[in-house]
């Protein structure tokens, strides 16, 4: 992230102001920062060298405020759609419940992130949860399945849980989100994939400075007959009227169907705010340190030059004086 | 779960019910005016890279990117 790329290039850039110039190598102590004024009889590191590191460090800045704008523009587009998209599953969680502590064998972990990098810490939360979810259900005659959405979360899973993986769908944001392709995407996961209840993992957009890594359950609809019995929000499917001749359970594997596609299309939506808001305050916080950076280096600069200006004023006398006699 | 009586055709003929409110849709995007239906039908464009994995290694990923089914 440039944020720690940034704050490495400070402390790299410590030592090399330290008297061990590149000009002319005298005897000098090795540990000294660059605040000290150095012994006598050395000449310090030249200007071209601090200067070169500003004007990187400034055109750095001026990049990173420009993905700061460019995220808060998408940002604003894609919130609206977002907060419209809740209106989706929340009749669902009404009928169906949101039931994340359901005990079953086949787990499927649908992890949502980002293709692109500079957005903070949300795909490692997403990553770190989803992880915890195996955990969290694995045991006997239980499993867990990952299926990948985003390169992000498919570079840190692919390091240590490639078994369990089952499908990784990448370049999902190179057309504008919207509810087919979503839905399109839901339907190749249901076709592929054996489950007994869905998780999906993505960070829920609460405020641009505040996403909060959420879990939303899935069951199939034989889990939610098994659950009906033991009664419960479930438990109330029967006093429902059926109209239109299909049975109950056709309506279920309709309905399930239809909520996961729902809740993917939020989930998908909710991360991707996220992933802007994200990338914002990031991008925001790495403009202030380079900013940060170039005042300490405009201080070193300023030193440098007034210190070779002395010494070669002090030469300049010092040879006048000699020549006086 | 025994299915009493006839099973809809969309879902004899092997399709979710994803697919089917999909086509739905789609008909009744065509039957827009100029100029909201060149509008709604390039909004509704597809595309993702989708790659199955089996015992740990990844197949050749296929790039599903298509208009919207006609």
């Amino acid at each position: 992230m440039a944020m720690a790329a940034l704050r490495r290039e400070g402390r790299r850039f410590a030592p090399l102001i330290s008297p061990r110039p590149i000009t002319a190598v005298r005897s000098s102590p090795p540990a000294l920062s660059h605040e000290d004024e150095g012994p006598i009889g050395v000449r310090y590191v030249s200007t071209q060298v601090v200067r070169n590191r500003m004007k990187s460090v400034k055109s750095i800045q001026k990049i990173t405020k420009a993905m700061k704008m460019v995220a808060a523009s998408k940002l604003r587009a894609i919130q609206t759609k977002a907060e419209n998209s809740r209106g989706l599953w929340q009749p669902f969680t009404a009928l169906l419940g949101d039931l994340p502590s359901v005990d079953v064998k086949k787990n499927v972990v649908v992890t949502i992130s980002s293709d692109k990098g500079l957005c903070g810490g949300i795909n490692s939360t997403s990553v770190k949860i989803s992880k915890g979810l195996h955990k969290l259900n694995s045991g006997p005659e239980k499993e867990t399945k990952y299926v990948i959405l985003g390169e992000k979360a498919k570079a840190q899973l692919v390091r240590d849980s490639k078994k369990d993986i089952e499908l990784i769908i990448t370049e999902l944001q190179k057309n504008p989100l919207s509810y087919t392709q979503v839905s399109v995407l839901a339907d190749e996961i249901l076709k592929n994939v054996e489950y007994d209840a869905l998780r999906i993992v993505f960070n829920k957009f609460h405020s641009v400075v505040s996403f909060v890594p959420t879990v939303s359950t899935v069951l199939s609809p034989e889990i939610v007959e098994r659950e009906a019995e033991s009664g419960g929000k479930l438990g109330d499917l029967d006093s429902y009227e059926i109209e239109g001749g299909e049975t109950k359970g056709e309506i279920l594997q309709n309905l399930s169907e239809f909520q996961f596609s729902c809740v993917m299309f939020n989930a998908v939506l909710e991360n991707a705010c996220s992933e802007q808001g994200a990338r914002m305050s990031a991008m925001d916080s790495s403009s202030r340190n380079a900013g940060d950076m170039l005042d300490r280096l405009t201080l070193t600069y300023n030193r440098t030059r007034q210190a070779s200006i002395t010494t070669e004023l002090i030469e300049i006398i010092s040879g006048a004086s000699a020549l006086e006699g | 779960m025994a299915s009493n009586g006839a099973v809809p055709f969309w879902r004899a003929a092997g399709m979710t019910y994803i697919t089917y409110s999909n086509i739905c849709a789609n008909l009744v995007r065509n039957c827009l005016k100029e100029p909201y239906k060149t509008e709604a039908l390039t909004r509704e464009k597809v595309h993702f890279s989708i790659s199955k994995w089996t015992e740990g290694k990844p197949e050749k990923p296929t790039i599903r990117s298509d208009s919207p089914e006609e």
